[in-house]
């Protein structure tokens, strides 16, 4: 397949190398399926799905809700996006309803490139959460759609871990009146990534929230572009966004929130925050206020930094290993945006992932040079 | 215990401690006091480590081992405890995550397994009641916002619970109302009043070496220790103020 892929000099893909991409989509998949697969335990017969390659392993998942078929899903002329297929996983729920417990699905990839679409429409005051892992080294590439009427409410929670490789999500939401989509990201594997996101609030006093946490070492790249799109009155919306970048790799973060003329009362706010962690490190940080409507309340704030020296020194006259220090204070910038998951299962294993990622480190500090 | 000779330091290329020379012998309390700014601070992270604060000339040892060959992780886990003049806040991290970290990291250094969960609770709930904070400031986050009291008595209970054999203690009564102060006066002398351990204490004021009482006093001015005596000493100060006495 000829990719046409956009390049640097696009605004929106400024911070993107997708040099690599023709190559992982080039690699034949293995195909194999991991002998350990990470579902959390503890949500019984939960509806299930293991993706390898793009392709549903049946024999191992529990669809539950959730089928297969042609999926509503407009990819808006997103250059990764249009390449997904007519069929994906859809979950639809009717009026009051929720799918039995947690829905976690795995996305494994094992070499080349899958492109797969979703969609999750829930009618008024349904509800779900969702939990999407993905693992492996190839290219994953996603479109979602997610659509919630009158007061649904949607937790979705997303893992990059492969070890390396290439995952793009592309997400377009609509949220109806009263309704809320939240969710949780975290990039704690070697893999590169784009996030994209178009969250609109459509109905009155719709809310969203998008916490994420991306840690990028080596030579790696996180690149997510996330709006929020307020276009109906009484909306809230909340974006806390960590990046942490060690060695030579590179966070970039632009966040927008829109507010359109009718959208009063809306009560925005965004965080954006980067810790270096080596001085060769890089952390871009674009946050971006469009307001049209008068009466309305924004917050943004960024802040690029290394770690707070008098912190590292205070933690270490107590005995703490510098090392130890610098993961410790780490962890907690990371929590800002970890510690509002909701579902405390799924918190507890986004912390362990944390965890591992600084404990499978490769590079210890003295072999990187320019470390502060 | 503690040796110190002709120490120089330098901050930023300025030169702030200008050849200290100093003993401590295990089992005493030793005062220091000195106008502001004649480097009483700059002593204190000078031999606790602190990066920025370069040492040009003399020694400094802890047991007849060279101190400043030390890390600051070292140095703590050598027995050695600054407490702050000015407490570092740390959000994100809870007071008790980081003394469980802190207390593990020295027993490790010195060869010595994990203190258990429970051990460290009921250790970190013993030392907080002595200095009257709650279990539930122990669980915030270190340190953030406490009032400029409540972060003293946090150091005291740092210093309880490390249990540390120097403690270094930089104008740990500043800020402290009248009662808290008998309450972290008291706590030097139940933590570090003992024949195997040593203070240095840093104060402006006679009030709190009316409840530690020292057993000697010096007075920095100009990077320099320019007098030393008993704690009479420190009433002399008292009376006169240091103009006279560092002239
Ligand atoms: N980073 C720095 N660059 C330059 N000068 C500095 C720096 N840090 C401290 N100093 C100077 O070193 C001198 C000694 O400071 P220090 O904090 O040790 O004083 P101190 O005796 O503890 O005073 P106080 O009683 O007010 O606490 C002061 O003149 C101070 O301005
Ligand atoms: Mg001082």
């Amino acid at each position: 397949m000829l990719l046409d892929l956009p390049s640097a000099r696009n605004e929106g893909w400024r911070w993107s190398n997708l040099s690599a991409l023709p190559d992982i989509a080039a690699r034949a998949p293995v195909g194999t399926v991991p002998a350990e697969l990470p579902w959390l335990d503890g949500y019984g017969d939960g509806p299930r799905l293991l993706f390898v390659d793009g392709k549903l392993v049946a024999e191992q998942s529990n669809p539950g809700a959730i089928d297969i078929g042609p999926v509503e899903a407009e990819p808006r002329d997103h250059a990764l996006a249009r390449l997904v297929g007519p069929e994906g996983w859809r979950l639809r729920m009717g009026r009051d309803h929720a799918p039995q417990g947690l829905v976690q699905i795995i996305h494994v990839s094992t070499g080349g490139a899958d492109h797969l679409p979703a969609e999750v429409v829930l009618d008024v005051d349904a509800q779900a959460e969702i939990l999407e892992t993905y693992i492996g080294n190839g290219w994953t590439n996603r479109l979602s759609s997610f659509r919630l009427a009158k007061g649904a409410r949607l937790m979705l929670s997303r893992r990059l871990l492969g070890d390396g490789g290439f995952v793009s999500l592309t997400d377009r939401a609509e949220v109806g009146e009263g309704a809320s989509f939240v969710s949780a990201t975290l990039a704690a594997g070697g893999a590169d990534t784009r996030l994209d996101g178009d969250i609109r609030l459509t109905g009155k006093a719709a809310y969203a929230e998008a916490a994420a946490a991306l840690l990028a070492r080596g030579s790696q790249r996180h690149d997510a572009n996330l709006a929020i799109r307020h276009w109906q009155p009484n909306g809230s919306s909340r974006q806390v966004w960590r990046s942490v970048a060690d060695d030579m790799a590179t966070c970039s973060v632009a966040a927008r929130v829109d507010v359109a003329r009718d959208a009063q009362k809306t009560d925005g706010e965004q965080s954006l925050k980067g810790i270096m962690l080596s001085r060769t490190a890089t952390i871009n940080a674009k946050p971006e206020l469009e307001i049209f409507a008068d009466d309305v309340k924004c917050a943004h704030g960024a802040t690029v930094g290394e770690l707070d020296k008098a912190a590292l020194f205070y933690l270490e006259s107590r005995g703490v290993p510098p090392e130890e220090a610098r993961g410790l204070l780490t962890r907690a910038f990371v929590a800002d945006a970890l510690e509002r998951i909701g579902d405390e299962e799924v918190r507890k294993a986004f912390y362990a992932d944390v965890e591992s990622w600084f404990t499978t480190s490769s590079l210890v500090p003295s072999e990187v040079e320019g470390r502060p | 215990m503690l040796k110190i000779e002709n120490l120089h330091a330098t901050v930023d290329g300025k030169e702030i401690l200008k050849g200290i020379s100093l003993a401590i012998a295990p089992g005493e309390i030793h005062a220091i006091m000195g106008p502001n700014g004649s480097g009483k601070s700059t002593l204190s992270y000078v031999l606790a480590g602190r990066p920025g604060y370069e040492v040009t000339a003399g020694s400094a040892t802890f047991d007849g081992k060279d101190l400043l060959a030390l890390e600051p992780h070292e140095r703590a886990a050598a027995g050695i405890f600054l407490g702050f003049q000015y407490p570092v806040e740390i959000p994100g991290v809870s007071n008790v995550q980081f003394l469980r970290t802190a207390l593990n990291a020295q027993r490790r250094a010195r060869g010595q397994l994990d203190l258990s969960a429970g051990d460290f609770l009921r250790l970190s709930r013993e030392q907080a009641d002595k200095l009257g904070l709650s279990m539930d400031m122990m669980k915030r986050h270190v340190n953030v916002g406490f009032s400029g009291g409540e972060k003293k008595r946090n150091e005291m209970v740092q210093m309880g619970i490390i249990d540390p054999r120097l403690a270094i203690l930089d104008e740990t009564d500043s800020g402290l109302d009248i009662d808290a102060l008998r309450v972290v006066g008291d706590g030097i002398n139940r933590i570090m009043r003992k024949p195997d351990k040593a203070v240095l204490l840093i104060t402006h004021y006679q009030r709190l070496l009316d409840i530690v009482r020292p057993d000697f006093v010096h007075v920095l001015a100009g990077g320099r220790i320019v007098r030393s005596g008993g704690p009479e000493l420190a009433h002399e100060l008292e009376r006169e103020g240091y103009a006279e006495i560092a002239a």
